[in-house]
């Protein structure tokens, strides 16, 4: 379990008091306005930050106290994109770090359709695809043999991916959820794929945490309108009354 | 709750042959250049001349002038393109050298403020001296440097590297010309001989001295090749997949100052080794520094000995410094580079 425990930041960028779980099997995502703290967060989730006050834990031991080495076989980062410097083969970045054997690697990057580019340079590599090579690194550095739940925090990890990709990496990581004792903490800023994919929700707001709960719940427009400043519809599509957020014209 | 011990899995490729080939190729023609260069000069030598019994001359001239000459080139040329592939890593930019960041210069202001002012080369405390000054001066600059650098992201990087760079360059000459009107004749010409670039001051105390720490600045550098290849994933996706950034930093940092201004100290500032061999090898080789920071090491010897074989026979009897030669050839590399690198900046 990954937890909170009042932990917050002073100065800038500035994070509110905040107190939670996050277990293994859930999709949990992190949505609000630009500004609002959440790659901040995202930052602090993976030990990157220390918090000024309060703690952050992983299996109730505080991340601090954890080697970089056995933090590294439980929990992975991708975060917003940043090209490499250097042209590296896809399969080689995708093998920085990573805890499983060449099969592992091959296995995964099939499952994000990166496979025909294997030897290809990243530096050759469209947006997209660049971001679905960092999310397959950080996927096999996950799938070391050492045993107790997996983490795998992403900052905006559909940014640059077409909507085919989009539902392809959602669904990739909701079937992670499920069968691999893995929780998926991503932030993202397409609230319909948040509404649809997401276990919960976290809305973040000015460098709080305003609401959490199941994406029903939160994602609505009337209570995100005024946060994002924006005008929204919610479009009940079903007899379930999932909905979808559509902005006005 | 106490943490349970990690078993480090080495990635698959750690596990398949390393592809040592292109090692053995470079090996094999620095030995090959170490033979060549131990007989060519301004007098020719060959094994007959050395084993005949009258000619103590030959024996000599191969003894005290041609073997720690070959030994520092071999030992500085290993630091300085060691150095250069170790910045390019820790800054994730092919364009960052020593001699481009300051780094040489800085060490090489400290040694001459040491020459000038501390007047300490006339005993063996005083060459040591020098190290030491050498030493002070590009772990300062790098730092600086370093810590410049870090604040900034991407092509603002790059900028604020390149002018922090030229800034220190243009400090460094002018610290340098200042010392040199203040220093007498015996010190000025020991500056001028020094500041070109040049192994022609390998004498047998010097060496050894400048190989009591080029093993400890280039076995830092050699286990720095994992994490330096882990770096290139950015700081927060690095630290995420159990870098420790900050104890690399100080081991590469600490390293190339080492490696730098013992270089320096001797050999005064050799340009451009240290961005043109790693720059030509990751072309070969590929970035992975596991394979590169070995390669490069045994590149930049191989360089260094050629150019200063060239430097000893283009115009005998006189000598070109070696300085002179190797950026004669890098400063248009680097121009070359600068231009074809210049969309992406």
């Amino acid at each position: 379990m990954l937890s909170l425990e009042s932990a917050s930041l002073e100065g800038t960028p500035q994070l509110a008091p905040l107190s939670d779980h996050i277990h293994p099997g859930q999709l949990l995502a992190i949505v609000g306005p630009n500004g609002a703290g959440k790659s901040t967060l995202l930052g602090l989730l993976s030990g990157f930050r220390q918090p000024d006050h309060g703690r952050v834990c992983l299996e109730g031991q505080e991340l601090a106290l954890w080697s970089v080495a056995a933090l590294a076989a439980r929990r992975a980062l991708v975060a917003q994109q940043e090209r490499p410097a250097f042209a590296w083969p896809l399969r080689d970045l995708v093998a920085l770090g990573a805890h499983c054997s060449d099969d592992g690697i091959g296995r995964t990057l099939q499952e994000l359709e990166l496979d025909t580019l294997a030897t290809r340079s990243v530096l050759s590599l469209s947006g997209g695809e660049l971001q679905r090579v960092m999310i397959a690194r950080a996927l096999c550095q996950l799938k070391g043999p050492q045993p107790g739940p997996r983490y795998l925090l992403l900052d905006e990890p559909t940014s640059a991916l077409d909507i085919g990709q989009q539902q392809n990496l959602m669904r990739l990581l909701r079937r992670q959820t499920r069968c691999s004792n893995l929780a998926v903490i991503c932030v993202l800023h397409d609230l319909n794929l948040a509404s649809r994919f997401a276990d919960r929700v976290w809305l973040m707001d000015r460098g709080c945490r305003i609401d959490a709960g199941s994406p029903a719940d939160v994602l609505r427009a009337e209570r995100l309108a005024p946060i994002y400043r924006a005008e929204l519809d919610d479009i009940t599509w079903d007899d379930e009354g999932s909905s979808l957020l559509a902005i006005r014209r | 709750m106490t943490t349970t011990p990690v078993t480090r899995h080495a990635p698959p490729s750690d596990r398949t042959a390393w592809p040592l080939k292109p090692l053995y190729w470079l090996g094999l023609s620095l030995v090959l250049v170490l033979i060549w260069a131990a007989c060519s000069g301004p007098l020719g030598l060959s094994w007959q001349m050395l084993q005949s019994p009258g000619n103590t001359g030959s024996w000599q001239v191969w003894w005290q002038l041609r073997v720690p000459r070959l030994a520092l080139g071999l030992g500085v040329g290993m630091l300085l393109a060691g150095t250069g592939t170790a910045m390019q890593g820790l800054f994730r930019n092919p364009l960052a050298d020593p001699t481009l960041l300051g780094m040489a210069s800085g060490a090489g202001c400290a040694v001459a403020l040491w020459i000038v002012l501390l007047d300490g080369t006339h005993s063996v405390l005083g060459l040591y001296g020098q190290f030491i000054a050498g030493f002070v001066g590009a772990f300062a600059v790098g730092l600086f440097v370093f810590s410049l650098g870090s604040a900034r992201q991407g092509s603002a990087a790059l900028f604020t590297l390149l002018l922090a760079g030229l800034a220190i360059n243009t400090l460094a000459a002018a610290g340098g010309g200042l010392l040199a009107f203040l220093a007498n004749d015996q010190q000025l010409r020991q500056l001028s001989l020094w500041g070109m670039g040049s192994l022609a001051n390998a004498l047998w105390p010097a060496v050894i001295g400048l190989w009591l720490a080029a093993p400890i600045a280039l076995a830092l550098l050699l286990r720095s090749r994992r994490d330096l290849d882990l770096l290139q994933l950015g700081d927060l996706t690095a630290h995420a997949a159990g870098l420790d950034i900050p104890r690399l930093r100080r081991r590469v940092i600490l390293a190339c100052a080492l490696g730098v201004g013992v270089s320096v100290a001797l050999a005064g500032i050799i340009g451009f080794i240290g961005l043109l061999i790693p720059h030509c090898l990751r072309l070969w080789l590929g970035p992975g520094h596991r394979l590169l920071m070995p390669a490069s090491m045994l590149g930049g010897a191989l360089l260094l000995l050629l150019a200063d074989s060239l430097a000893r026979s283009l115009a005998t009897p006189a000598e070109i410094p070696v300085g002179l030669l190797t950026s004669l050839i890098g400063g248009p590399y680097f121009l070359w580079l600068l231009l074809r690198e210049s969309p992406r900046c």
